[in-house]
């Protein structure tokens, strides 16, 4: 039923024939993709498929040899990274990328101002309001985020005194102030204990299930278990093309991504019980 | 043609071996060496020494000089300096090449002697054999020069390429670490590279010195021509660096040929053909609208894994925005008013010359700031500062006095067009990345003064151009008080941007380039406005200085010079704007005071240890005065919050705290790495 999402109409993000070449290889070809409105997509496949190239090409960070990519009906192709961060395309990447410098609050606050008032980004530099405090809305926004993701009590803290798993909150952290409309999510478990792995698990189904938020995940990740069972939907790429897309129930059973990545039925079984926190945990498209 | 094609070859095969040395070492070792031409001439100066000076024989004095002083050297500094470097970002591994281009020329004249060297003798005995070649002379110093160009590229891509000893480099490039598990020394290969990038260096040097001279400066100016080469061969290849080397030799051997001798845009045209390379290299890069490939991270997971985070940066950690606390903030600034409040004391306290001295070095103050800007908040390392004060300097000059307006808007106006060329120069070299911006700007710097400040108007026959100060200020006391009432507006507007939304992203953008990005800062946008800025900045101190001086000679803002005000800067505090007003008096007053009061050899002193200043940067990015007083505040900090709980991190479930609170304004990454430990 997500596959209707095909029509661009219906999907926040879509993809079509993106290829991507480097030189000879092809690290994608001609692959598309959609992702519904308010749903999870894992986005799989062997090493070298090309996911992070896919995400690469989604989050404008690099431009396809071939092929559009649009948001919520809007072609967005051509803009670049910054300009998709603005439009509603948040990403967060396998190695964090935070900024050093900034605590985990200026990370939000950062973020939030971004979308709900860029202008500051230039006015402020004439501007001597940041010697004053920040607007009401503005802090009960960044302190609800906080709370969400359980980061209140580090919130002063420099994010570079931060272990792995909190880093990977702060980085989701940033990307919903930016209120977006799709996070993609570049393999946010990988290097994560277990109880990190179902903590961040709990969060991403907490912020689908939110009402007053319009958002989507787009999650590249290798721990298929976890995957198929947060998922609404999964894309399969092996070898820079994909080899499938359909609801993961579907996806276990199909030959080819079995014998391209998930190999043989034991390795998928064991799935792990992905905790659901908060009401509406279960995500239905 | 042939002739000047050989000709050509000759000055191109230098270029070729230099590039060459600097392509090498920046494949080895990820440094882009800007201390080359300080290290050639240091070798070349000694090789001087020994066979001049002291009639050593050619090949003694070449083997002790380029074989053993030069590789001795490189050691020495890997092991004392570049091992430090490894993991540290673009921009601190350029500085601390940078404090190495200011302290080795200083260090060569204490030891050789000042006094520039007009003719020196190259590798051939004297008198120089003349051979002819399809009837065209060539110099036996021409052929060991092509001779040196065969055998640097055979040996360099050969050993690189094809021995064990290249394979160790190349592996240990990619990770040092796991290179040192493999069995082999990381700190054996990558002395034995910089002793080899050292000898490159000296054999340069000693070839260079038959053309040029011995003179720190040309030097500079050579190396920055090769680095022409080196940005066409995008740091990497070194077939391309030779050739693109070689080419532009023989392109300014022709032009020498075939443009007309009497005029004065032929000699500027020559000089300019290595810049004409790197603007065409550069538009060419930006249309293909890729990054030159200088921000891959050196060293694999494993060496990352091993580094502490926080030691790539060179401005301050945290961005103070918003922060908050009563204590965390008085201790912060209450250290700048005071100082402030000191400098502002000094007009009155002195008396005669060193009032005017105190007008300089706050007009140097404000100059210094625009590195405040665009190093300290920016993190881009910017080496033409000193062409955007020229360019306010002048434009002052030209406006107030020759067009009578008033000083100040004259002042204003030239900081503009100083804005201007830092907008253009900036959108050239910000989008290829932080190594490109410190060379592009390098070269801009060289170009404009060897093209614009050189032009017979502002020459004005050796007499350079006048300035009047402003009827309101013809004393230097009121100058003084002038210049630091324009140093504070702009140290105000610079803390406010420190602690604005600008300054998160700015923030955002020093520390992660996609991360800026895919959170909708524009990096390329929010770079390019702080660099115009701080040309801005720049270009209003040289109108200042300008000012004080009366009269002023372009050709003093020689970018060699505007490096050591950099380096002066970073000894002391790259990102605090009290730092700036030290710096400027500093400059000014420490060798006034030793000329005053000290022996002269003394007054190469203050221009070494800035040098080694700004080497320490390797160590103290913050600057040294900064880092102490960082410490100091921290102490306060320390006893202020001695009473609270330490922060817990608990890996699993979370962030907590042992109780309910966090220390307010936990100060930089290092104090906030150390709470983050505590159990």
């Amino acid at each position: 039923m997500l596959e209707a999402g095909v029509g661009t109409e219906t999907s926040v993000l879509s993809a079509r024939g993106i290829t991507v070449r480097f030189g000879g290889l092809n690290a994608l070809s001609d692959v598309d993709l959609d992702v519904a409105p308010r749903s999870i997509a894992g986005l799989v496949g062997p090493n070298g498929a090309g996911k992070t190239t896919m995400l690469a090409v989604l989050s404008g960070l690099l431009r396809p040899t071939q092929g559009r990519v649009w948001l919520r009906g809007e072609d967005v192709t051509d803009a670049s990274a910054q300009a998709r961060a603005r439009g509603g395309i948040a990403r967060t990447f396998q190695q964090p990328e935070l900024f050093l410098g900034l605590t985990v609050r200026e990370h939000l606050v950062l973020a939030d101002r971004v979308h709900f008032a860029p202008r500051r980004l230039w006015s402020d530099m004439l501007d001597p309001r940041s010697l004053l405090p920040a607007s009401s809305a503005e802090n009960e926004r960044v302190d609800g985020l906080l709370e969400l993701l359980n980061l209140t009590r580090v919130a002063k803290a420099p994010v570079a005194a931060l272990p792995l798993g909190v880093c990977r909150l702060v980085e989701v952290g940033r990307a919903l102030a930016g209120q977006p409309h799709v996070i993609l999510l570049d393999e946010p478990l990988s290097g994560l204990d277990m109880k990190s792995s179902e903590n961040l698990l709990s969060v991403f189904q907490r912020v689908v299930a939110q009402t007053d938020r319009d958002v989507s995940l787009l999650m590249v990740e290798h721990d298929v278990a976890a995957v198929l069972a947060l998922s609404n939907w999964i894309f399969v790429l092996d070898f820079g093309e994909r080899i499938a897309a359909d609801c993961p129930d579907v996806i276990r059973r199909d030959p080819a991504v079995r014998s391209a990545y998930l190999g043989d039925e034991e390795s998928v079984e064991g799935e792990p019980e992905v905790p659901v926190a908060g009401e509406g945990g279960e995500v239905e498209p | 043609m042939l002739e000047f094609v050989i000709a050509g070859l000759v000055l191109g095969g230098i270029y070729a071996i230099a590039s060459a040395g600097l392509v090498i070492t920046y494949t080895a070792s990820g440094i882009l060496n800007f201390a080359f031409g300080a290290m050639a001439f240091f070798i070349a100066r000694f090789y001087y020494y020994l066979h001049t000076e002291h009639s050593w024989g050619i090949l003694p004095a070449a083997i002790v000089a380029i074989g053993l002083a030069g590789p001795i050297m490189g050691i020495f500094l890997y092991a004392v300096l570049f091992r430090y470097l490894r993991f540290n970002s673009p921009l601190i591994k350029v500085v601390a090449t940078v404090g190495l281009l200011v302290a080795i020329p200083a260090l060569a004249t204490i030891i050789f002697g000042s006094g520039a060297i007009l003719q020196a003798p190259g590798l051939a005995p004297e008198p120089v054999h003349v051979y002819q070649f399809l009837g065209v002379p060539i110099t036996l110093d021409d052929i060991i020069v092509y001779i040196c160009v065969v055998a640097t590229v055979v040996l360099g891509a050969g050993v690189l390429r094809f021995t064990e000893v290249g394979l160790k480099v190349r592996a240990m490039v990619d990770s040092p670490a796991m290179t040192d598990l493999s069995g082999t020394n990381p700190d054996l290969v990558s002395g034995g590279v910089w002793a080899v990038s050292v000898f490159f260096a000296g054999l340069t040097g000693v070839l260079a010195a038959p053309i040029i001279g011995l003179d720190p400066n040309k030097f500079t100016v050579l190396i920055a021509a090769a680095f022409a080469a080196v940005i066409a061969a995008k740091m990497r290849s070194l077939p391309i660096a030779v050739g693109v080397g070689l080419l532009m030799g023989i392109a300014t051997s022709l032009a020498e040929r075939y443009l007309p001798s009497n005029s004065q845009w032929s000699g500027e045209i020559i000089d300019a053909i290595p810049f004409i390379v790197i603007a065409v290299v550069l538009l060419y890069s930006l249309l293909r609208r890729g990054r030159m490939g200088d921000v891959e991270r050196v060293g694999g997971a494993l060496d990352r894994a091993i580094t502490p985070q926080g030691e790539s940066r060179l401005a301050g950690s945290t961005s103070g925005a918003l922060e908050s606390g009563s204590l965390g903030l008085i201790s912060k600034y209450a250290g700048p008013f005071l100082l402030i409040v000191a400098a502002g004391a000094l007009p009155l306290i002195v008396q005669g010359y060193w009032v005017g001295l105190t007008a300089a070095a706050f007009a140097y103050a404000v100059i210094f700031l625009s590195w405040t800007l665009v190093t300290g908040e920016g993190g881009m390392l910017w080496l033409c500062q000193i062409t955007f004060a020229g360019v306010g300097a002048i434009t002052t000059a030209e406006l107030a006095t020759t067009h009578g307006w008033p000083v100040l808007a004259a002042v204003a106006v030239g900081g503009v067009i100083a804005m201007l060329m830092g907008l253009v120069v900036g959108l050239l070299s910000i989008r290829l990345g932080d190594l490109y911006v410190a060379l592009v700007t390098l070269t801009f710097g060289l170009l404009v003064e060897n093209l614009v400040f050189t032009l017979p108007s502002f020459v004005n026959s050796g007499l350079g151009l006048t300035v009047n100060p402003p009827s309101f200020a013809t004393s230097s006391r009121v100058l003084a008080y002038l210049f630091l009432g324009i140093f504070v507006v702009i140290a105000l507007f610079i803390l406010n941007f420190r602690r604005s939304t600008s300054g998160l992203a700015m923030n955002a953008v020093r520390w992660s380039d996609p991360g800026a990005r895919t959170t909708g800062v524009s990096v390329v946008q929010m770079k390019v406005t702080v660099a115009a800025l701080a040309a801005l900045v720049a270009g209003i101190g040289g109108g200042l200085l300008a000012i004080q001086q009366s009269t002023i000679a372009p050709g003093t803002f020689d970018t060699f010079l505007g490096v050591v005000w950099l380096a002066v800067l970073v000894t002391i505090g790259i990102r605090s704007t009290a730092a700036a007003i030290i710096a400027g008096l500093s400059f000014v007053m420490l060798p006034a005071l030793a000329q005053a009061y000290l022996p002269t050899w003394t007054g190469n002193i203050p221009p070494l240890l800035f040098g080694l200043g700004a080497i320490s940067a390797a160590k103290y990015p913050d600057g040294a005065l900064a880092e102490q007083s960082r410490r100091f505040r921290n102490q306060l900090l320390r006893l202020a919050d001695r009473q609270k709980p330490p922060l817990v991190i608990d890996t699993l479930s979370g962030p907590a705290l042992a109780d309910d609170a966090v220390g307010t304004a936990t100060g930089t990454a290092q104090s906030a790495v150390a709470v983050g430990k505590a159990p």
